[in-house]
């Protein structure tokens, strides 16, 4: 059968018994300080997992809590409001919400996947998915020829033929603007311009903490390699921070040099945006990759190194005949199954 | 030709990445379907209570659209000269008229007099009005007739081209759509029976089913059934398709399976087209090409040969139409 159609999934019943949560979720205004966390001795957040508050809902009109994210007080007012639709987090005083659903906030230090939307005078304009376009200025990529040469008139000529609209970098937050305007870099060989390989987009790291739905995560390393079975040889996946994804055929890094032969790897080679010759086999297998990626977040799963190569291994044995195959629905849910066992 | 196909902005080294990989013999799609296969779907009927007939469909991408088909009697414009009524035995011919049926398109972003709603809903209103057996359907007597409103709302923002996904509710809403039934004298001014389950619906069994449009894509010598956008914005071509189930009355007669009945081809702009060339060499000319691929736009048009076994695919016997009517019979049923 070429074609599945189901029924849709029952809607999820939603306790709405306030009574029943009160005191377990929400601030009492009795104005008692909550000792449970403290005598638990437990690190971990607690979050209500069932209450989800809306924009303007009232949380809390007692003076003993304190705001955090997500939260706001009204002119002349004390009360904290929920400012996005969330859920609550309670640390000891201090009340936030969670959103259900945010961008992604940058950060310094990010290592981010960006496409690029538009071109400027001396800067590159980045979508990352965050707020608002990211920056990317002239001075802040490595020019052909050498990493210690000045930008001159003539590169700024040429803009477009670093990066032009709807190529694919990756890069560095360099500094965030007090807007969450972020600025990136990509001065190091491992940053740049992404070939040879595919993009997919899914939800990143909306800056908050606690429980949060599937997407990439924060993590030690956004960017491994994974032998990959079936003769599909090495492939790199980059992670970004942003929640976009690249997974490409792996290319041999160029050996490490001097900060005096810098110029003979930085060359234009780096702004081409021609792939290399790339075997059907390593195709299939980029694409079992993205499979396994989409199948965990539809599982509201943490998309990271481990769980990745997890969900790859389980997708491969399960797929006896080489064949491929589509990894949604039945599938889907059995690799994510055992990659989280596993 | 058609408004094309919402662009999705994709660096020259993605394109040549997808369309190498779907040109590939077998073709490695991104998501790992075979060629033919459809992404799963979540479809149901008689949502709207006010409705004759209504349903919403969600596509795995997490698109949703809900349609919903209202009938209203309506007054038939008398026209003397043209009465072609009683035949010898006084049996009165039913002739529908195309403005019987109208459509209206909503969508999320785009004023109702956009170019896309516009047009989708003409494709859509041409594929059902093909099949003259349903506005022959809409006639009830001389003076009367059914007026057949259906109104289709995408609840999501259009992220890719939404003509299957609006194709294919528009399809569950009329096969679930009941009129009453009569009970008057058919040449009397209409009387109809208030009990809703004896009401008789708009595509009996012995009736061939509603249209369902098609996108198919051809990307070298690859022929694509329901593609994502980035298959959209690597497509050499992308026609839409509209088909409906064979008539039960051939069905019987002919031996085996008969095709499914092509009602209207259209042929789509494909966004890559517009696509910048991807660049072989650096900023300088001195720097040497690489070798390996370049993304180039596609130029030309389609191949006769090529069209002809796009239309097989999708009508033979056991071919994509079949499934998907199949399908989304199941749905009503």
């Amino acid at each position: 059968m070429a074609i599945t159609i189901l029924p849709p999934p029952p809607a999820q019943l939603v306790n709405y018994d306030v009574s029943d949560s009160e005191d377990e979720d929400m601030p009492d205004a009795q104005g008692d300080i909550d000792m449970e966390g403290a005598v638990r001795g437990s690190k971990r957040p607690r979050t209500s997992g069932h209450h989800i508050v809306t924009p303007g809902e009232l949380i809390a009109d007692d003076t003993q809590w304190m705001r955090g994210h997500g939260t706001y007080h009204p002119p002349s007012s004390t009360a904290i409001h929920a400012s996005v639709a969330g859920t609550i987090l309670k640390t000891n005083k201090l009340l936030s919400v969670i959103p259900l659903r945010a961008r992604y906030v940058p950060e310094i230090g990010d290592l981010i996947v960006g496409r690029i939307i538009e071109v400027q005078a001396r800067r590159w304009k980045v979508d990352v998915a965050a707020p608002l376009l990211a920056a990317l200025p002239l001075s802040g990529i490595n020019l052909p020829g050498g990493i210690l040469r000045r930008r001159t008139a003539v590169d700024e000529l040429n803009i477009r033929s670093f990066f032009t609209e709807g190529d694919l970098l990756v890069a560095e937050v360099q500094s965030v603007y007090e807007s969450g305007m972020a600025v990136l870099h990509t001065r190091s060989l491992r940053y740049g311009k992404l070939r040879n390989g595919f993009f997919m987009s899914v939800s990143g790291t909306g800056g908050g903490a606690g429980a949060r739905r599937g997407g990439v995560a924060r993590s030690r390393r956004q960017v491994f390699t994974l032998t990959t079975g079936r003769g599909g040889g090495e492939v790199d996946v980059i992670l970004g921070v942003n929640g976009f994804i690249w997974i490409s055929k792996h290319v041999e890094a160029p050996k490490e040099v001097g900060i005096t032969r810098l110029e003979e790897s930085v060359s234009y080679e780096m702004y081409s945006s021609t792939n290399d010759d790339i075997a059907p086999e390593t195709r299939r297998e980029i694409g079992r990759v993205a499979g396994c990626v989409r199948a965990l977040v539809e599982a509201g799963k943490r998309v990271d190194e481990d769980l990745v190569v997890r969900a790859y291994e389980a997708a491969l044995e399960g797929d006896e005949e080489g064949e491929g195959g589509y990894l949604g629905g039945e599938r889907g849910r059995f690799v994510v199954e055992a990659a989280m066992v596993g | 030709m058609a408004p094309s196909a919402t662009q999705t902005l994709l660096s020259p080294a993605e394109l040549s990445y997808i369309h190498h990989s779907l040109s590939l013999s077998p073709p490695i799609r991104p998501d790992g379907r075979s060629p033919t296969e459809f992404r799963p779907l979540f479809a149901e009927t008689d949502i709207l209570p006010n409705t004759n007939g209504s349903a919403r469909v969600c596509f795995a991408d997490g698109s949703e659209a809900i349609a919903g088909v209202k009938a209203e009697v309506e007054r038939s414009i008398a026209r003397p000269g043209l009465d072609i009524s009683a035949d010898d035995d006084g049996e009165e011919e039913r002739h529908g008229e195309n403005a019987w049926v109208e459509m209206s398109i909503e969508i999320p972003g785009h004023r109702d007099d956009d170019a896309l709603p516009v047009f989708l809903a003409a494709m859509l209103t041409e594929a059902l009005l093909a099949d003259s057996e349903l506005k022959d359907r809409l006639w009830i007597n001389r003076r009367f007739h059914w007026k057949l409103y259906i109104d289709i709302l995408l609840l999501s923002p259009p992220s890719s081209y939404p003509l299957p996904l609006l194709s294919l509710t528009t399809h569950l809403s009329l096969l679930s759509t009941h009129l009453p039934a009569l009970i008057s004298d058919p040449a009397d001014d209409p009387l109809f029976n208030d009990d809703w389950h004896s009401a008789t619906p708009l595509y009996p069994p012995s009736s061939s089913t509603p249209p369902v449009t098609l996108l198919v894509t051809t990307i070298g010598e690859t022929i694509l059934l329901d593609p994502t956008p980035e298959e959209l914005a690597v497509a050499d071509a992308v026609l839409a398709l509209s088909v409906a189930a064979p008539l039960p009355s051939k069905a019987k007669k002919g031996k085996g399976n008969p095709q499914a009945r092509l009602l209207a081809i259209r042929t789509l702009d494909p966004p890559s087209r517009l696509t910048p060339l991807g660049t072989t060499a650096g900023p300088t000319e001195g720097a040497p090409p690489r070798t390996g691929m370049a993304w180039a736009p596609p130029q030309g048009g389609l191949k006769r040969e090529l069209l002809s076994r796009v239309i097989k695919a999708v009508v033979a016997p056991g071919g994509g139409a079949e499934e998907v009517l199949a399908g989304l019979a199941g749905v009503v049923a």
